[in-house]
């Protein structure tokens, strides 16, 4: 299974426990993901669209014809890129005047695209391509008792005429890759409630009134942590956790860890191949009670 | 919290004059994408029941679209809303008519940044101009720099609380101070510059 990477700017710095931990899970399911040589930010949904939508659609355009050279289907781990190269792709399709005008800046820098590349999240080559089951094979430490609420945020599940491999209202996915691997999901209201997304840089406290809500509704649901598949939604519940706690005067103190950590703890695969350490709410507790 | 304020306020302004009304305005946001299916609604007010973030706003996306129809452009694009609008896509995903209303909100911000029109949020247009100039530079965002552009230095609370994020950050070394590095640099000037141009048409 050989997959042209999309990694997205944060793997790289804000989100980088999320790239490693990726990394190691695929090599244990024997999924290779190539990193786009070259690739350039996404479009990042509307920051770049709403200060110039033609820009931000050829900005994904460059990426998928990148991806085109190499025959192979873009697979990315952010949720945001996976929404902005999938609305360009489908853009594309649907608009030929933009499609013509995209071609033309395409051809004056020498790229081309014709439309064949296909854009994936993670999760989804996870579920469709390696399948629970091997993924249940792999599972070397058992979560027995770890009480896990998934997360999904906005752009994995929606909207679902660019997104289109999970429930828009009720994803399970997420839900059965922590079941495949021995978690035992907690049921809560709020998992595919918005973070906040970017509102963090400019309008923290709107953010953090939102964050808010859903992290206190996963605590009040005895949830040990909550998984997410998404940069952005991470950075707002771990990172900025502790100023949620200080401005809304509540304790709240509970793990926020990507899938692919979930799962490389599962697998056996040791803390440091997981990056746990760059979480900022700690992870110790949570994986010391798994460990003894 | 300050939002009942940001409510009532809406609210007081419930009388419209003609001088509030653009005849041009219409035809304009159905030429933006998303925009041609404006007229589709209803008034249902799923997408405002379902809005996570109206509570932060002064009109929901329902009252947003319903001005639109009347041409109140100037409301409209000095309004929060537009700008507070997280692009979650839940109100989309629900919509009856099948209006993108984030995507009508993402062209209301553009035609808003395009006039200069003073925002609600004020740092949101400066958030996206430099957002867009930082990726030209390196092709990649790099947070240092959009931290630094975009940290209010007028309000010395929400200053700290930048400055104790990015120490955060930087302690689990999640921030590069070293800037990403386009390697197609011809390449990448030339379909950023004609993509700009083109698009600021």
């Amino acid at each position: 299974m050989k997959y042209a990477y999309f990694p997205g700017c944060s793997i790289h710095t804000t989100a980088r426990e999320y790239g490693v931990s990726s990394q190691a899970v695929s090599k244990v399911l024997g999924i290779e993901l190539v990193e786009i040589p070259d690739w350039n930010c996404c479009g990042a949904m509307d920051a770049v669209y709403a200060y110039n939508p033609l820009l931000s659609i050829s900005l994904s355009a460059r990426n998928l014809a990148l991806a085109e050279k190499m025959k192979m289907d873009i697979v990315t781990l952010c949720s945001a890129c996976f929404f902005t190269l999938s609305r360009a792709n489908k853009l594309l399709h649907e608009d030929s005047e933009l499609k013509g005008k995209v071609d033309k800046l395409l051809t004056e820098s020498g790229l081309q695209y014709s439309g064949e590349v296909k854009v994936r999240h993670y999760l989804d080559v996870l579920l469709n391509d390696v399948g629970l089951e091997n993924i249940s094979k792999n599972v070397k430490v058992k979560l027995d008792g770890l009480k896990v609420a998934p997360y999904y945020g906005c752009m994995l599940i929606r909207p679902p005429n660019v997104v289109n491999f999970d429930d828009p209202e009720h994803p399970t996915s997420l839900d059965k890759i922590v079941e495949a691997i021995g978690g035992k999901n907690v049921d809560y209201m709020y998992k595919t409630r918005c973070c906040g997304a970017s509102l963090g840089l400019t309008e923290a406290d709107v953010m953090m009134g939102m964050t808010k809500d859903l992290l206190l509704e996963a605590k009040n649901s005895n949830a040990d942590c909550i998984v997410v598949p998404c940069p952005l939604c991470h950075l707002n519940m771990d990172a900025k956790q502790k100023s949620i706690e200080s401005t809304f005067d509540v304790k709240i103190g509970i793990p926020i860890v990507f899938f692919t950590q979930l799962m490389g703890v599962a697998f056996g695969i040791s803390p440091k191949e997981l990056a746990l350490d760059k979480n900022c709410v700690s992870t110790d507790k949570l994986f010391k009670q798994l460990h003894a | 919290m300050k939002a009942n304020n940001k409510h009532a306020a809406a609210n007081d302004r419930h009388v419209i004059t003609a001088q509030m009304l653009d005849k041009t305005f219409l035809a304009e946001v159905m030429k933006m994408k998303g925009g041609q299916d404006v007229q589709d609604c209803i008034q249902c007010g799923v997408c405002a029941g379902s809005c996570f973030a109206s509570w932060a706003m002064d009109f929901t996306p329902m009252q947003i679209v319903r001005m639109l129809h009347l041409g109140m452009k100037e409301t409209v694009l000095s309004s929060s809303t537009i700008w507070v609008c997280a692009s979650c896509y839940t109100c989309a995903t629900r919509c009856p008519r099948g209006l993108d209303i984030p995507m009508i909100m993402s062209g209301l911000k553009n035609i808003a940044i395009k006039e200069n029109i003073p925002a609600k949020i004020q740092i949101k247009p400066k958030f996206h101009k430099s957002f867009a100039d930082i990726v030209q530079k390196y092709g990649r965002i790099h947070e240092p720099e959009l931290f630094l552009k975009i940290s209010n230095k007028t309000a010395p609370k929400t200053m700290m609380q930048d400055a104790v994020f990015g120490l955060t950050l930087l302690r689990k070394g999640k921030l590069k101070l070293k800037a990403p590095k386009v390697e197609q640099k011809a390449q990448w000037s030339s379909l950023f510059k004609n993509a700009s141009k083109e698009g600021a048409q």
